[in-house]
């Protein structure tokens, strides 16, 4: 919907003032995403015509593709990163190539494509690059094995292959290069705090961006009741991915209990707390710009206009920062 | 202004592409509507330029009945696909009615944002702020066709 907005297919705003240009779209097919993950709002299982469902929670109204073309054409000077997000779907492929050489064709602005891996192949990955896709993201979502299977694999219509998501990654990121390819992590599904800073120090380690995504309830998914991971919890996810990545912090600076949860950052205080004071691990996690500003930045995507911002769309700063050092409650961990 | 018609008990002109009711006032800088229902007893409404600015909405909630307004504060909030922000009243009064349809199905004040889509009834509405607000046919449909070309061209609505 806020790439609608940006584009003028839609009349709306944001609740804060702020640039936006990072423009996601979504492939739509009459049979829908052929996959059918437990916390999707696109699951093949999930009640509802195909299109009225929703995915991330908001509405993703349908354009046709010359006119988008067009609409971006005049509004490239405020767009700053597209992203095509592929379905299941038997024809996703072949339609992914074709709106990418269309869009390539009239507008320069870095393109991303988040990929389904069932519909690909090395070959295939090689065929992006050269048709100008300029990153890969894969939907990881679930961070653990375990998780992948009880929520995509092992589901009423589901078969979707950990194996084949790990294959696509490590293809993307060597036919890609390094900081080119990104892993979706979805923080809530289930998973422990140790799961999820192991995979951000391995994919760290393999110069791949893991980006994080607050898991929220779709109504009518199998995991709608399923609550959203704590606040306090997922800021402190924030601040360990960000000194990971950004910082080169390894696993030893954090010491988790049995169950996994993290207990303590072994960190110098007062450098830790410059790092929140830049706010910077707290925008949203997404493809740059092309000057390597924050290009895809998904304003309330995955909460609600009348939440506390999950991650925000700009550096927070003042009152913001306020807020986010309240909610993480840092010194208990440091 | 083209296409005057009466629907249900609005009086409708057809301004740059939106619907406006001329039988009533307006706040220019909120988008409310003001009408009279009997001495001292007005029903307030977001127009239509104020419902598609705001983007597709989620939720409208609202103070309590018997609640006592002061002009420019807020009496509710909205809450659409990409925005919250506070009802703000017109008007001062006492809260006497809110609309549990717009509660329930807020697309009601998207489909129909001068009829059956009103928000809340004041009692007590002060004559005086009413003669601030816009109040003639002429007037109202003046400011909506210019802020409507304002918000074209400040990209606020779809092409």
């Amino acid at each position: 919907m806020a790439s609608a907005i940006a584009l003028r297919f839609r009349s709306g705003k944001f609740s804060r003032d702020f640039d936006f240009g990072g423009i996601n779209l979504l492939l739509n097919y009459d049979e829908g995403c052929l996959s059918d993950c437990g916390y999707c709002g696109l699951a093949r299982t999930r009640p509802g015509d195909y299109n009225d469902k929703s995915f991330i929670r908001v509405e993703w109204p349908l354009v046709r593709t010359d006119e988008l073309v067009e609409r971006m054409a005049k509004h490239e000077s405020k767009l700053t990163r597209l992203c095509i997000s592929m379905v299941t779907h038997g024809h996703a492929y072949r339609d992914t190539c074709d709106i990418t050489e269309r869009i390539a064709a009239r507008v320069k602005t870095p393109l991303s494509i988040l990929v389904a891996p069932p519909t690909l192949n090395r070959e295939r990955i090689e065929h992006f690059k050269a048709i100008g896709v300029d990153m890969i993201g894969i939907g990881l979502d679930a961070v653990t094995e375990d998780l992948f299977r009880n929520l995509r694999t092992d589901v009423p219509a589901g078969g979707l292959k950990w194996e084949k998501y790990w294959e696509v990654v490590m293809d993307s990121r060597e036919v890609f290069g390094p900081w080119k390819v990104n892993v979706h992590t979805l923080v809530g599904l289930g998973e422990a705090d140790q799961d999820l800073i192991e995979l951000f120090v391995k994919l760290r380690d393999r110069q791949i961006f893991p980006y994080l995504f607050c898991f929220n309830p779709e109504p009518d998914s199998r995991m709608a009741e399923h609550p959203k991971s704590p606040i306090q919890r997922w800021r402190r996810v924030q601040l360990a991915k960000h000194l990971i990545e950004t910082e080169d912090w390894d696993l030893d600076r954090f010491r988790f209990d049995a169950d996994g949860n993290l207990l303590n950052m072994r960190g110098d205080e007062s450098f830790v707390n410059g790092v929140v004071d830049t706010g910077v691990p707290f925008v949203t996690n997404g493809c740059p710009g092309e000057s390597g500003e924050p290009g895809c930045t998904r304003p309330y995507g995955s909460y609600r206009p009348s939440e506390s911002f999950r991650d925000f769309p700009f550096v927070p700063t003042g009152d913001d920062l306020i807020e986010i050092r309240q909610q993480m409650a840092l010194d208990d961990v440091l | 202004m083209t296409n005057a018609h009466t629907t249900g008990h609005e009086i409708l002109v057809e301004v740059s592409g939106y619907p406006v009711a001329v039988d009533r006032m307006y706040h220019a800088d909120s988008h409310m509507w003001v009408k009279r229902l009997t001495p001292g007893t007005v029903r307030v409404g977001l127009d239509a330029l104020g419902v598609e600015t705001s983007g597709t909405l989620a939720q409208l909630s609202f103070v309590a009945v018997g609640d006592e307004l002061a002009r420019g504060r807020a009496f509710g909030q909205l809450e659409a696909a990409k925005f919250v922000g506070p009802l703000v009243s017109p008007v001062s009064g006492t809260v006497s009615r809110t609309n549990d349809a717009v509660v329930t199905d807020p697309g009601v004040a998207e489909h129909d944002p001068y009829g059956e889509g009103w928000l809340v009834e004041l009692t007590s509405a002060d004559e005086t702020e009413l003669a601030d607000l816009l109040g003639t046919p002429e007037a109202i449909t003046e400011w909506f066709g210019r802020t409507v070309e304002d918000y074209r061209l400040r990209g606020v609505i779809a092409e």
